[in-house]
């Protein structure tokens, strides 16, 4: 009892009925149930469509553009559930937290693997979408699992990080709300980065550091279109081009080490 | 004849940081830290405690609000940590500290009952062998397949006594929890405990003193953060019903 170690036996039953629960509860008394994690990242994909495909005329000459905005999307949804429920788990939890001793990290890996549980549903519809638009699967589409480790290992160090400090400071949930709302338009999820590219490279080069651009840039690329600028094809440094897995790796190892410093408290704190 | 020691508690110490304003806002916080306030107090309340509970003990800890009765109960089920001093377990500790912590009014009374489990350390394996033995002693056999929240809240309280004391740990720690339901149920929780009674290492924390006089074989008088009487539970009743005397 004494480690909380993630090979410890009883700590996987823990974190697997924990994700079972979640997952059920969530879209429970729901008329369309289980359904309702493809709808929204469909219905914000058809709004954000209608918006910057038709209207605003943004997907240029970008092969499968609706494929693409798509992925960017359901990724983008992904990380904000994430990072959201993530950073909230523990406080959310607290009850549990002052009556029952267990490993602290269980919350906010189950709560945060819910989201992946989604994000894997809409990978299928982002895949059924591009082979009805023509696009032909490649090898390349192997690598996509590596880059959804990625995102997830990034939003996990930030719920950690942060998902402490929220303990203390309730303020850090609404401050994050403000952020990715911010980072949400830094990063090309609705405008493709070829319109920030032609205009400021130096802005691109920029946005392609952040670990969440990289990563949606990346996968579109495996995914959809070799013409999709990447940090790999655009960025030529080397040691720029490490960044993004550098925040990634700092970040997560971070959040983990101020996690498990704090965890001791939060029953007291809560 | 040598006795197993289960739990040694060896000069425990803990305090509290009691906030003295609301520092819940990060605007405050900067400011406190600014004027060099340090925005909390600090609250001792457990002081030295030194205890040693034997295998198969019945343990009633007693003693005033606020005396720490319930601080030692989680701090030893780890929910706080020791700030000075230890505490050395020897064996599976099954807390409940309150009754049905972890349930969820939206899942059937099997699925919590094996959410609980794993919650308190159990495998699904483990569960499996406990469930029938928790189901019967709840006797709720026909509802297991319902939802929580379309339980009566004795049916509940019923389930979560049951999960408590048919988990099979080997030291069980309640908090003011003995008898819950209706008659009939709590004088089948009364005959169960004076039956395990001296079979089972079992902290209690209460204040009625009828139930410590019935089933513990020791009890313990927890006063300012200390042990004030260690012996038997006359001896502790009676010293407990003077403090107002």
């Amino acid at each position: 009892m004494a480690i909380p170690n993630f090979l410890y036996k009883n700590n996987r039953v823990l974190l697997k009925e924990l994700t079972k629960t979640d997952f059920k509860l969530r879209y429970q008394n729901s008329v369309l149930g289980y359904l309702w994690a493809l709808l929204r990242p469909l219905m914000m994909f058809a709004i954000l469509y209608i918006v910057f495909a038709k209207l605003l005329r943004f997907g240029g000459d970008i092969p499968h553009y609706p494929v693409y905005l798509l992925t960017g999307t359901v990724l983008w949804s992904f990380f904000t559930e994430c990072t959201m429920q993530g950073i909230r788990a523990i406080v959310q939890r607290g009850e549990l937290l002052r009556k029952i001793c267990f490993p602290k990290y269980i919350v906010v890996v189950s709560t945060t693997l819910t989201a992946v549980i989604n994000l894997l549903i809409n990978l299928v519809v982002v895949v059924i979408f591009a082979l009805i638009n023509g696009v032909t699967p490649s090898p390349t589409w192997l690598l996509v699992p590596l880059l959804i480790l990625e995102i997830y290992a990034f939003a996990l160090g930030i719920s950690f990080l942060l998902g402490a400090i929220n303990v203390k400071f309730r303020d850090i949930t609404s401050i994050w709300e403000v952020l990715i709302q911010a980072l949400f338009y830094a990063i090309p999820i609705i405008y493709p980065i070829a319109m920030i590219a032609s205009a400021a490279p130096i802005a691109a080069k920029i946005i392609l550091l952040n670990p969440i651009a990289q990563v949606i840039q990346d996968i579109r690329y495996c995914l959809i279109t070799k013409e999709t600028i990447t940090i790999w094809n655009y960025v030529d440094n080397v040691f720029l081009q490490i960044i993004p897995f550098a925040i990634v790796f700092i970040v997560l190892i971070w959040g983990s080490w101020y996690f498990r410093k704090k965890s001791k408290r939060f029953a007291e704190e809560i | 004849m040598e006795r197993d020691v289960v739990i040694s508690v060896r000069n425990l110490y803990k305090s509290f940081r009691l906030p003295t304003e609301r520092v819940s806002g990060l605007k405050q916080a900067i400011f406190n830290r600014l004027k060099g306030i340090k925005g909390y107090k600090e609250q001792k309340v457990l002081t030295g405690i030194n205890l040693d509970i034997y295998r198969n003990e019945f343990i009633g800890i007693v003693g005033r609000n606020g005396s720490g009765k319930s601080t030692l109960l989680k701090t030893l089920a780890k929910i706080y940590f020791p700030e000075k001093g230890t505490i050395d377990i020897n064996g599976n500790l099954v807390p409940f500290i309150e009754l049905g912590v972890g349930f969820n009014p939206e899942l059937t009374g099997r699925d919590n009952i094996y959410l609980n489990g794993a919650l308190l350390g159990f495998s699904n394996k483990e569960m499996d062998a406990m469930y029938d033995d928790i189901v019967d002693f709840a006797e709720l056999r026909p509802f297991m397949d319902q939802k929580l929240k379309n339980y009566s809240s004795g049916m509940q309280v019923r389930l979560a006594f049951s999960i408590a004391i048919r988990a099979k740990g080997d030291i069980l720690l309640l908090d003011e929890v003995l008898a819950v339901g209706d008659a009939a149920f709590q004088k089948k929780c009364n005959n169960y405990f004076e039956e395990i009674k001296g079979k089972q290492t079992i902290i209690l924390v209460t204040h009625s003193m009828e139930n410590v006089r019935k089933f513990c074989t020791r009890a313990i008088l927890i006063d300012n953060g200390k042990v004030s009487i260690d012996g038997s539970p006359e001896k502790v009743a009676k010293a407990y019903e003077k403090l107002w005397n």
